[in-house]
């Protein structure tokens, strides 16, 4: 496989960063009541971590190795406040349901951590397939544990205001606790599990 | 003096940073594991929470916005905490070598806690006064540490349970702190 | 790879890096100043709406906190840039405020809407900490419903001698909700006077 491609798949399966290497859990488990909630914080990662990712990458034989960290941190910083800024003017709905979870991007370990260890050391092309890697593998984490929540904890599933389908015994009765911030933990310790009882990942 | 004290127990408890908030939450599972480094780390970042507020606040409310500029807060945020934590290591590097062999990575890694940027951007976003904010960053800090240490107490004894394989580490840490989560449910209405 | 300079190098490097950052986020924030005012603007129309519906705009007083809502007669909107106008020598079809209430989880914000007679047309919730199931059930329109036409000495519990039917299982939430209008209707009291007077 190319290494083009390996770097690609690394981020969706092998270091998935939220189920394997834990990273940036904060926004995952904080926003993943619903699918819509899921997309957007999704694509915002992806933004921030493909553009952080290219910006490093193509700098970095002039980044002095003192300052490298405050440096990757300005440069995240000033691309999540343009998130921030583009949502609250184009996307107010979203933006308001996100709320404080996204300029808290910044200090997503995700995309500090990808900048320092890898486009840092490597060149464009590379880097952009590691961004989009593994935000496709941050996507699905947080698109997973959001459709349990939202399934389980509406009975219903909506993507933007449209109806995909509801489970009819459960919309009267959903697990709201689900829905509650203790239900996301519940959920992704479940699914650990489940993905280790499945063979997906190692046991420690 | 009432308002500062339930600001304190709101963010400590009810509001509880890591477990409500989901603030936190990458120390948390990495440190946890040994009592006496969580006490260390929940120390470490309650004065970093404190001190972070005590200068961004200021910088916000007299700096920032009478010059029109608050879209400039993260990126300001950020630095001033990244700048403080660079401080505080030297300070501890100096006074207590052990204390700073024992936090190890963690240190440098309470920049990044989403707790300390997430604590400045309450103390904005509740418009707090200075005074506030402090008792606001106090009872987070607090929180934070109590949560802290009552995982790695029931980590360390974890360890020598018999749990499932497939649950063994993280798994089994998640479900704990949804457990803790519901116990803490407990400390509702104490504000009101 | 990152290089290895010393001197003032870095520093110089790090203010630029800043600067740029400064400069980038300048440019966007003007870009989206004033979609985000009118989206938070907007906000606050439709959250006006729903208890006066037949509002076309509203005008927004800071130093009191009153909202005065006016109908489509006061209303003009620039056919060219889709900017609608108040018109305040019209007369206000009703006032809204703002106001929280001590709830059991935290603060409830309720915003009270008043025709211009200031009886109340009603009550919402705009974001409470209750608990899911019990306390949030102030929200629900079978609670809300009671507050339209109260008057201010009825913004009471019932068990406490008013006419406000507490939801069973959250007293302490209705409680705060009552006690909350009623506690707003007189901090405004002397603004809402003042604005009866000038015939706004």
């Amino acid at each position: 496989m190319s290494s083009l491609a390996k770097n690609f798949t690394n981020g969706i399966v092998r270091s998935n960063p939220t189920f394997i290497l834990l990273l940036g859990l904060c926004p995952t488990l904080a926003v993943s009541t619903s699918l819509d909630n899921a997309i957007g914080m999704t694509g915002a990662v992806l933004f921030v971590l493909l553009a952080a990712n290219v910006i490093v990458s193509l700098i970095r034989r002039w980044i002095p190795n003192r300052v490298r960290i405050p440096t990757f941190i300005v440069i995240i910083a000033t691309l999540v406040t343009i998130v921030d800024l583009g949502l609250q003017g184009f996307a107010w709905s979203l933006s308001q349901s996100l709320g404080m979870y996204i300029p808290l991007i910044v200090v997503n370990c995700i995309i500090l951590g990808r900048a320092e260890a890898f486009a840092n050391r490597n060149n464009v092309r590379n880097s952009v397939a590691d961004a989009i890697g593994m935000s496709i593998g941050f996507g699905v984490a947080i698109l997973l544990i959001s459709l349990v929540r939202q399934l389980l904890g509406t009975g219903t599933l909506d993507v933007f205001n449209v109806r995909l389908f509801s489970v009819p015994g459960l919309i009267d009765n959903p697990a709201s606790i689900l829905l509650l911030p203790m239900g996301a933990f519940f959920v992704i310790g479940l699914l650990l599990a489940l993905f280790r009882w499945v063979g997906v990942s190692e046991c420690e | 003096m009432s308002e500062l004290v339930a600001i304190f127990f709101s963010m400590a408890l009810v509001n509880n940073m890591v477990l409500v908030k989901f603030l936190g939450l990458c120390p948390f599972f990495g440190v946890s594991k040994k009592l006496s480094s969580a006490v260390s780390m929940g120390v470490a970042v309650m004065l970093v929470m404190l001190v972070a507020s005590a200068v961004t606040w200021p910088l916000f409310h007299l700096l920032l916005v009478p010059s029109g500029v608050e879209f400039m807060r993260t990126v300001i945020f950020i630095l001033v905490i990244a700048s403080l934590v660079q401080i505080i290591e030297m300070a501890i590097k100096r006074t207590n070598l052990t204390l700073y062999n024992a936090l190890g990575i963690y240190l440098p890694l309470i920049t990044t806690n989403c707790a300390v940027l997430g604590i400045t951007f309450i103390n904005i976003d509740s418009e707090y006064t200075f005074i506030q904010s402090l008792a606001a960053a106090l009872g987070a800090g607090v929180g934070f540490s109590l949560v802290l240490i009552i995982m790695s107490g029931i980590r360390e004894r974890l360890d020598l349970a018999d749990t499932p394989k497939v649950f063994r580490g993280a798994p089994i840490a998640f479900i704990i702190a949804g457990l803790l989560g519901l116990a803490f449910l407990a400390f509702g209405g104490m504000v009101g | 790879m990152a290089k290895e300079r010393t001197g003032s190098y870095p520093i110089v490097f790090l203010t630029l890096v800043v600067l740029v950052s400064v400069i980038a986020l300048t440019v966007v924030n003007a870009v989206t100043e004033e979609r985000i005012a009118a989206n938070k603007r907007e906000a606050i129309k439709q959250m006006l709406a729903t208890l006066f519906p037949e509002m076309a705009d509203f005008v927004y007083a800071e130093e009191t906190g009153l909202y005065s809502l006016y109908d489509e007669r006061a209303v003009s909107v620039d056919e060219e840039t889709g900017e609608s106008s108040v018109d305040q020598s019209f007369p206000a079809v009703g006032y809204a405020f703002m106001t929280n209430g001590k709830g059991y989880g935290g603060e409830i914000g309720i915003l009270v809407g008043l025709e211009i007679d200031r009886t109340l047309r009603g009550i919402r919730i705009i974001a409470h900490q209750e608990t899911p199931g019990l306390g949030s059930k102030i929200t629900k329109t079978d609670f809300l419903g009671q507050f339209a036409g109260l008057a201010p000495d009825q913004l009471l519990l019932a068990r406490d001698g008013g006419a406000v039917d507490a939801i069973t299982g959250a007293t302490i939430s209705s409680r705060a909700v009552a006690e909350g209008v009623a506690a707003g209707l007189v901090d405004m009291s002397a603004i809402l006077g003042a604005a009866e007077e000038g015939g706004q």
